[in-house]
């Protein structure tokens, strides 16, 4: 279906979803990849770049110790991801973010460094957040092999055999970052001084080249030792097991902090996703083509919930309810009629909606975005936000209080009294500076809490506000109150981004930091969520993408849902 | 010397405020100035860390009405405050500064944001700088590290004398840094941070 036939078709603005529905943690927590995602945005840049990406130095010995570096060139620039291999023992591999040692360093590096630079960042980026980066550094980050796999694969194909697909799909990705740093952290560059530059300055489009760029490492480096280990009798990885491995990751705590910090990216992010789906859900009639494509790719979503397996008993039981879900859509034998009807992706949700899961309801949210993306361009292009740095003028005790009551009813409705309201605190932890959560009756630390109690501070705004002049400036409280400043300013940027918070209480019982998470890890592009507890998640990246050489290829990032056959 | 990034002044800069128990959002707005100062190529660090001080010692004011040449108005802290108060009331205000560089910083960043147009005149009332399509003018002699008296208002006409004002413009990707003072800096925002425990643990890995 061509943009054009698409937007004629638009004949009414369907209603985005409010906030209040959206903003939840539950339905946040529910979010899978859709076209939006950073890591979906990469490849489209990465063919529109024309970009060429290939080894340009291999130093890597039989044992898979030493260097590389990776050329990537673009329409107006060269850039490199710098890698050290080292040695180290299965004891001293961890997920942990405090960890001291990786398998593996890397660095998205601006050019291609030259003999000082290398050997300045041979020294640095083995101790990571330890060492001193410099500003040509774009991101900084480690991985570790998956003990799970790594040796199994290289074993197989030394020997000519190709590991099981069952072992494939189960682990998914040969390599594990524990961190992928980018915006001046530990001295590199700025992500504000990419502005101006079509590539870069994106959000996130730095972290997720290196990631991608770290699968095609993996991967090259498996067959590299492979080859080194079994001679003529090796062989390399099949291409659809390639293509099914992404890059691993251990997401904890550290993350969830950005999404509370960054309101107006955050609203930008989640704003557009409405909007697509408001799109989508406004389109009147769709071809044949285009119906097929849509039940294609709910087929794909039923087979990767059967092939996405977790340890953890409430993500597996949703899993399951989600599998039921697809199946009950599929074995529908009005299925094709319904997407027959008027405005038919509006007619099929909301046929199911009572029915089916949030996880369920989100899935097809991302399905039906799937097959649009010409429809989109303008929202995946714009997904940076200007963040203000001055609290807007114009605005009394009145206005508000008007926003209070219309906007933060979630947090009016919270007891804020009750101790399972004040359940646990976030603090910034002295090792390795990550964001932990504190229980509040049993950690120290309380009283160097970070102000992620947003419900309370807008309870005890309201009940000060009451009692001051209508007509009074919100900068004359804030003169004689500074201590509201924080949440003044909050408030005020929720009037015109009314997607800039999350609608629950953060320092509650029932709070899942997981949740917080996954919306973020979504919009990275993140699969195959796999919760270890409710404060950190494995997920895997670029699983099912296009490698470097398929950029060129007709339907290249049609990548959603991968799933492997005969596992 | 020591290179940091703009990233690593903010944030090191708001956590080492709030050691000594400066609100949050002040902390923050100071953190904003530092960056913004840093990014037009201005000396920044000494000031903070002696705001820093001079706050811990209440011998500082952060009350725009109740300031003095021996108390002054500690603009790190306050100076946004102050800007987006002077732009929303349309007064004249005038008042004892600390150091005018992270007033002018304020003016700045307001100046962009908002597009609102502000002069910053000196006792005399000679113009020493003033904000005009997104940008700021200083007066190429004002010392931005002298305690003053100074009046800030809005305008709608300007009408400058002979004076030289240099256009302050953002043209820094990097800062050089005395490194003892970043480490001071470092040290004072590693104080809030909480020390390793067992629910500390629960991240990623465990």
């Amino acid at each position: 279906m061509s943009f054009q036939n698409t937007k004629n078709n638009l004949e009414y603005n369907h209603p985005i979803r409010p906030p209040s529905e959206v903003m939840k943690l539950d339905r946040l927590g529910s979010f899978h990849q859709t076209r939006l995602s950073f890591t979906r945005r990469l490849i489209d840049d990465l063919t529109y770049q024309k970009s060429k990406i290939e080894i340009h130095r291999w130093d890597i010995d039989n044992r898979g110790i030493g260097s590389a570096i990776i050329k990537i060139t673009l329409k107006n620039e060269i850039l490199s991801l710098i890698v050290f291999c080292h040695s180290i023992s299965d004891e001293e591999r961890t997920d942990r973010v405090i960890a001291e040692k990786w398998d593996m360093t890397f660095s998205l590096f601006k050019g291609i460094p030259d003999k000082k630079e290398l050997d300045q960042l041979s020294k640095n980026l083995k101790i990571q957040e330890s060492g001193r980066h410099n500003s040509k550094q774009l991101t900084l980050s480690r991985a570790n092999k998956s003990q799970r796999i790594f040796k199994k694969v290289l074993s197989n194909l030394s020997i000519g055999e190709q590991p099981s697909a069952k072992l494939i799909n189960d682990v998914g990705y040969l390599v594990r970052t524990t961190a992928v740093y980018g915006n001046g952290k530990f001295g590199i560059e700025d992500f504000s001084n990419t502005k101006g530059n079509n590539f870069l300055e994106k959000p996130f489009q730095a972290e997720m080249l290196t990631v991608y760029l770290i699968r095609y490492f993996s991967i090259e480096l498996i067959n590299f030792l492979a080859k080194k280990n079994g001679g003529s009798k090796s062989t390399t990885l099949s291409k659809s097991f390639s293509k099914h491995l992404g890059v691993g990751n251990a997401t904890g705590l550290g993350m969830a902090p950005f999404l509370v910090n960054h309101q107006e990216l955050i609203h930008q992010w989640i704003h557009n996703r409405e909007i697509a789906l408001s799109r989508v859900f406004s389109i009147k009639r769709l071809d044949k083509k285009t119906q097929n494509k849509i039940i294609n790719y709910i087929n794909k979503a039923f087979k990767y919930s059967l092939q996405w397996k977790v340890d953890d008993q409430l993500q597996s039981k949703k899993i399951n309810d989600l599998n039921l879900d697809l199946k009950k859509i599929l074995q529908n034998k009005n299925l094709t009629k319904l997407l027959n009807f008027n405005y038919p992706i509006k007619t099929l949700f909301n046929f199911y909606k009572d029915d089916i899961t949030i996880e369920t309801q989100e899935i097809l949210n991302s399905i039906f975005i799937e097959p649009f993306p010409e429809l989109f361009e303008d929202l995946i292009n714009n997904m940076g936000a200007k963040e203000q740095k001055s609290v807007l003028i114009g605005y009394n005790v009145n206005d508000i209080l008007k926003i209070i009551k219309e906007n933060y009813k979630w947090a009016l409705e919270i007891d804020t009294t009750k101790p399972e309201e004040n359940y646990c605190f976030w603090y910034t932890s002295q090792t390795k500076l990550e964001p932990r959560l504190g229980i509040t009756k049993k950690d120290a630390g309380i009283d160097k809490q970070l102000p992620f109690d947003i419900a309370h501070q807008i309870k005890k705004t309201l009940n000060i506000l009451k009692n001051l002049p209508h007509d009074m400036s919100a900068a004359e409280v804030m003169v004689n109150q500074p201590e509201l400043r924080n949440i003044i300013k909050r408030i005020i940027i929720n009037k015109s981004l009314p997607y800039s918070e999350i609608q629950n209480n953060l320092i509650g019982k029932d709070m899942k930091p997981i949740d917080i998470l996954r919306c973020k890890l979504s919009f990275f592009g993140a699969s195959k969520f796999d919760p270890k507890s409710n404060l950190w998640t494995r997920i895997t990246l670029f699983q099912g993408a296009p490698f470097p050489n398929e950029l060129w290829k007709t339907n290249t990032n049609d990548w959603l849902f991968p799933n492997l056959s005969n596992v | 010397m020591i290179s940091v990034s703009l990233n690593e002044i903010y944030s090191e800069t708001y956590k080492a405020l709030r050691s000594v128990k400066i609100e949050w959002s002040l902390a923050k707005d100071c953190a904003n100035k530092a960056k913004w100062l840093a990014q037009h190529d201005q000396y920044f660090l000494g000031s903070i860390l002696k705001t820093a001080d001079l706050y811990k010692n209440k011998e500082i004011s952060i009350s725009i009405n109740k300031n003095t040449s021996k108390k002054p108005l500690a603009t790190a802290l306050v100076g946004l405050l102050l800007v987006e108060y002077v732009s929303e009331k349309k007064i004249t205000w005038g008042g004892y500064v600390d150091s005018s560089k992270f007033l002018l910083a304020a003016m700045g960043i307001i100046a962009k944001e908002q597009q609102i147009n502000l002069i910053l005149e000196n006792e005399q009332k000679d113009i020493t700088a003033f904000t005009k399509d997104k940008a700021i003018y200083v007066n190429t002699n004002l010392d931005t590290n002298v305690p003053s008296y100074f009046f800030l208002r809005t305008y709608d006409f300007i009408k400058k004398k002979n004076t030289k004002f240099t256009s302050f413009k953002k043209n820094k990707d990097v800062t050089n840094l005395n490194d003892k003072c970043w480490e001071r800096l470092k040290s004072m925002a590693f104080e809030t941070y909480v020390p390793e425990s067992e629910t500390s643990k629960s991240g990623a890995g465990y």
